[in-house]
């Protein structure tokens, strides 16, 4: 194929994107299954103590109702199956308000729903956690051995001598994912198998959790996610609205399908933990850093424990001799937090880059400047080298794009009008690995015609893996992308890596290349000729008179990969404008640089890239759950409280890829893209505000009351 | 949501009687504030009478009476459309401000001004059932007063109820002095003065307004006046747009040279109703229009606000939000 031919590359429009906006994608509670019921879940009003009755007579009686199912009739569920969050109606004990206590299954949603609110229950209460400022001085070294504490040299002892350093504590609040499509599913049972149509960013993951709690083998469980509306990490580990809806057919013995309400989603799949992060650095009057230490306290749940690791940037971003990284959780009465949208990376940056530019105004060093000097040559927490490091680049070509020297080191020395106007930057960075893959694909030659089905349980959260993935297979079978038939989003489909951590275009789209190259090679030699210049798959089809061929790969990363430390890089550049009278900040311009080595298709990265750039900039200044600090309730649930930025909010926005060819890190050189669009993205715009206004605010969201 | 039942009404008299014989009716017009709250289970109505397609959505220019050559909006237009008009516009370009100010343009496209008028509290606790809340349940307590209360009151509020009024609308409707025409079941017709139309919560934050079970709104009044190119609403909120106001001004005057011959100032976001901020009003006419003059005014106004354990940002932000609206007025509106 001629190079200008390849499609790889190349910007095209999603493929799925008409199915989409005419409605005929369908997502979780789209699918068609006959006669199906309508089940909601009810959930617990207190944070902490034991049902001590629950009377569900009325509820039962009410019209249209199939089913109220408690802790009291449940199905016996494996509790440790793998589902995250626990709140599978297996006790009687709360844990967190708004736990799930059990589900009305009718014959309507609104039947359902109606009847849901006629349960009673009564409980014996215990004080809750549910006050981290009040618990925080109890929080205990994680299980998880990921984050013991991490030091090199001595960052203490090293801090205590220095005489310039920066010592500050940020916060970021507790998030959710809030994905557009809430957390659903339709279960429908034939015999002791089940089909389970759900979102899931790890089809197989989802597949094993639910088998696993549901007490069958992987086998007995189907799930179908072609479609998934944003899942930002909350639909990465699965949660137990996906098994109940599966004993909920069980128990009615019809297929039912089971959404949650907006209101639920903040206390049924997850959310972003709140994060106190104590930065140090000391630096030399020339801004070498030779002390950072990063001292993270969190919460977690009261019987289980994920910490995000804040502490990831710090541990490569910059060279030092003395380095500290300490994680201490706390359990408190609140649901299980998870990974989302860079997990530790975006909160941890907001830290760190924050603290950076601190740095920088002390030395009086231009903070693009400061981060160069302390450049690493290899990845400091482990001396591998880096299979690329765009770092320096991403800072010098967006300052150039950007127009960085107009600005003003000093703040409030931009004024127009009634507003300052002020610029930031950041630096951050997202690991990249491949993770195991398995991709199969059917050739068909009808005429001249040959067309291709390639076949993984990879997962589309609407970011563009099913176009993505054409693109890479049209090119490496010589076809055209309207020749390839993509199926994904099935776990009868051969078993694929999740669309998390940033792992799915290079997982999925070397497993699929790496398919299409040994469908060419088995035809080649099934061919037994020599050839001068390596045909294609379509060629060979025809050339060989061949009406059918597959096969499978099980693909995996280059051993090689291992010896160096891959990760994708990028710069973050902010202009805000600050109201003088108000305090309403918003950002004129946005600008991320991002190295993640090959690019497969530059209008879905920027796609991927400028909606992280959003996500940052809500969590710079709008974004927060707030938790009644008694009772443990949630009292931002819906849009109208939790804020997510309006469009007016901010301006213009523009991606930079650096053009990059990483030849370690997988045989595409293909880097995460997913992750990295909000890492920095907060603290470049908390830079910002600061350089327009001399406000620094370390305790996210800045909204207008702190700037005032 | 509870099973109701649903009647559409065919005039005016025949929807306040239907409302009248069941004490748990309720009318439905955009139904943007009401059918949520219905679903989250707040308000319980057992019955809704469609008032969507009574008509009553007329704006024209007031031909008798004490506001002759004021502006009339129906009860039941839609905000867009009050928003929009040519009469609007020219005459009370605070009024456009203000609507175009709250929720978005679908939400807008829906609600009506006299469900504008009627919105509830936005109060968390209000809106979670398993939450005390003495508006929404009478004698259960208020969570707001001692909990989350960053968005709440910081005048005339109560120890039953912290709860602020979240409309838009009706702070500009405040500070141009706008009536409120309600008719009752028995046709009698009564006009409420903006300033008389919404409570303070007292010991019955349950009622938002002076109205009665069955009182329909057919109309809004606004009287002439001289504001039209003085006028401007400042609303400060957590983003630009789809928020609700942490606080919002609504200022217009009227001057002879620099000299303010008449002021209005309204606030939202501060109190149980449109919070008017006559203090301020009354040491602003017979003054010259200065930056000092509006600050001293502001300072004057907000030394009354008792703010609460999260809110006390609401007192520095009311001041910043006079003293801004009011020099925007003075500039016509432009920054
Ligand atoms: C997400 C969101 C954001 C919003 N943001 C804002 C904002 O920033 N600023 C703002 O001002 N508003 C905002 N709103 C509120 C919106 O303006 C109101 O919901 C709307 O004005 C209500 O009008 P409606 O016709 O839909 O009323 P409905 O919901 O139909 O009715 C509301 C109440 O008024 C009663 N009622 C309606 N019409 C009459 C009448 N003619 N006579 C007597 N009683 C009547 C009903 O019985 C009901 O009790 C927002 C709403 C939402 C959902």
């Amino acid at each position: 194929m001629k190079e200008k031919d390849k499609v790889v590359g190349t910007p095209i429009s999603r493929i799925d994107g008409i199915a989409k906006v005419t409605g005929k994608a369908p997502y979780s509670m789209d699918h068609p299954v006959k006669n199906p019921a309508y089940a909601i879940l009810f959930k617990s009003t207190i944070a902490a103590g034991t049902i001590q009755d629950i009377n569900t007579a009325a509820a039962e009686k009410a019209p249209g109702v199939l089913a109220v199912i408690t802790h009291k009739n449940v199905l016996k569920l494996n509790v440790k199956g793998g589902l995250r969050g626990g709140a599978l109606l297996q006790s009687p004990e709360v844990d967190f308000f708004g736990q799930n206590i059990g589900i009305v299954v009718a014959e309507t949603f609104e039947q359902a729903r109606y009847a849901s609110r006629l349960v009673s229950v009564t409980y014996d209460k215990k004080e809750p956690k549910v006050n981290f400022d009040k618990v925080a001085d109890q929080a205990r070294l994680p299980k998880d051995k990921e984050k013991a504490d991490a030091e090199r040299g001595d960052a203490k002892a090293a801090l205590s001598q220095a005489t310039i350093k920066v010592e500050e504590v940020y916060e970021t609040p507790i998030e959710h994912h809030h994905p557009l499509e809430p957390h659903a599913a339709i279960a429908e049972w034939d015999g002791d198998k089940v089909t389970l149509y759900s979102s899931a960013q790890i089809v197989n993951g989802a597949q094993s959790a639910a088998a696993a709690t549901l007490n069958l083998k992987p086998e007995q469980v189907r799930i179908v996610s072609p479609y998934i509306g944003g899942g930002f990490g909350s639909k990465g580990g699965q949660w137990a609205n996906l098994a109940l809806t599966a004993v909920a057919a069980k128990q009615v013995n019809r297929p039912v399908k089971l959404a949650l309400t907006r209101q639920q989603m903040v206390n049924s799949v997850g959310m972003r933990q709140h994060n106190r992060q104590k930065i140090s650095l000391a630096a030399t009057a020339d801004g070498k850093l030779t002390a950072l230490a990063h001292e993270i306290v969190t919460h977690c749940a009261i019987n289980d424990e994920f910490v995000e690791p804040c502490g990831d940037c710090s541990k490569i971003m910059y060279e030092t001799p003395n380095s500290l990284i300490t994680y201490r959780v706390v359990p408190m009465n609140l649901i299980l937090p998870t990974y989302t949208r860079g997990p530790g990376k975006s909160t941890g940056s907001f830290a760190l880059e924050s603290a950076m530019d601190e740095l920088a105004y002390k030395l009086k060093m231009d903070p693009i400047e400061l981060r160069i000097k302390n450049e690493p040559e290899r990845d400091p927490s482990n001396g591998k080298p880096w299979s690329s490091r765009t770092t320096v680049q991403c800072l010098r070509e967006g300052a150039k794009a950007f127009g960085w020297d107009k600005r003003k080191p000093e703040p409030r020395q931009n004024s127009q009008g009634n507003y300052w106007i002020g610029y930031g930057v950041s630096a951050g960075t997202y690991p990249a690995h491949q993770r195991p893959t398995s991709a199969l694909v059917k050739l068909k030659r009808t005429g001249d015609n040959v067309t291709a089905t390639v076949e993984l349980a990879a997962a589309d959260l609407g970011t563009g893996t099913y176009t993505i993935l054409t693109q890479t297979a049209a090119d490496a079978l010589g076809l055209s992308i309207q020749q390839i038939n993509m199926k994904i989003g099935d776990s009868d489909l051969p078993p694929a890596a999740g669309a998390v951590g940033s792992v799915g275009a290079a997982s999925y789209a070397n497993a699929v290349n790496d398919a299409c190259q040994k469908i060419t090679d088995e035809l080649v030699a099934k061919s037994g000729k020599q050839f001068f210049a390596r045909p294609t798959a379509a060629q060979l089809m025809r050339s060989e008179k061949l009406t059918e061929y597959q096969t499978r790969v099980d693909s995996k990363a280059p051993e090689s990969a291992e010896e160096y430390s891959a990760h994708s890089f990028n710069a973050n550049f902010a202009e805000v404008a600050v109201n003088k009278s108000t305090g309403m900040i918003r950002v004129n311009r946005f600008l991320a640089v991002t190295g993640a080595g090959q690019i497969l298709n530059p209008k879905t990265a920027r796609s991927q890239i400028i909606g992280g750039n959003v996500w940052g900039i809500g969590m710079a200044l709008t974004e927060e759950s707030v938790v009644d600090p008694r009772w443990g309730n949630f009292v931002t649930r819906s849009f109208a409280d939790y804020h997510v930025p309006s469009n007016l909010d901010i301006g213009n926005l523009d991606a930079i890829f650096i053009n990059e060819k990483d030849e370690h890190v997988n045989s595409l050189g293909v880097k995460g893209i997913g992750e990295v669009g909000i890492v920095a993205v907060a603290a470049a715009v908390a830079n910002a505000v600061f350089n327009a206004t001399g406000k620094r605010v370390r305790d996210l969201p800045i909204t207008p009351d702190k700037v005032l | 949501m509870r099973p109701f039942t649903y009647t559409r009404a065919k005039d005016a008299t025949s929807a306040s009687k239907l409302l009248t014989g069941n004490p748990n009716a309720k009318f439905l017009a955009g139904g943007t504030n009401l059918l949520d709250l219905m679903k989250e289970d707040v308000e319980r109505p057992s019955t809704l009478i469609d008032i969507s397609e009574l008509g009553l959505s007329d704006i024209k220019t007031i031909s008798s009476g004490t506001n002759k050559g004021g502006i009339s909006i129906g009860g039941l237009g839609k905000n867009t459309d009050a928003a929009n008009h040519p009469l609007i516009r020219q005459n009370y370009p605070l009024l456009t401000q203000a609507i175009l100010a709250g929720a978005s343009g679908q939400i807008r496209n829906m609600a009506t001004n006299g469900g504008n008028l009627l919105q509830r509290t936005r109060c968390p606790y209000f809106y979670e059932v398993a939450m005390p809340c003495n508006k929404r349940e009478p004698g259960t307590g208020c969570g707001a007063k001692e909990g989350i209360n960053r968005m709440h009151a910081i005048f005339g509020w109560s120890e039953k109820c912290v709860a602020v009024y979240p409309s838009d609308m009706a702070i500009a409707l405040a500070a141009l002095d706008a009536v409120v025409n309600v008719r009752n079941a028995s046709g009698q017709e009564r006009s409420i003065s903006m300033a008389d139309f919404h409570r303070l919560p007292g010991d019955q934050p349950e009622k938002d307004t002076i109205l009665t079970h069955g009182e329909l709104i057919t109309s809004i009044e606004l009287p002439r006046n001289n504001f039209a190119d003085k006028s401007y609403y400042v609303k400060v909120r957590d983003r630009a747009s789809y928020a609700f106001a942490l606080v919002s001004v609504a200022a217009a005057l009227e001057t002879s040279g620099n000299k303010i011959v008449q002021a209005r100032i309204a606030m939202g976001g501060v109190a149980h109703k449109p919070w008017r901020a006559l203090k301020a009003e009354q040491l602003l006419v017979g003054k010259e229009a200065t930056e000092a003059n509006f600050k001293l005014a502001a300072s004057a106004e907000m030394a009354d606000a008792k703010p609460l354990e999260h809110n006390a940002f609401k007192v520095e932000l009311g001041n910043r939000s006079i003293v801004l609206a009011l020099q925007m007025a003075m500039n016509g509106g432009k920054a």
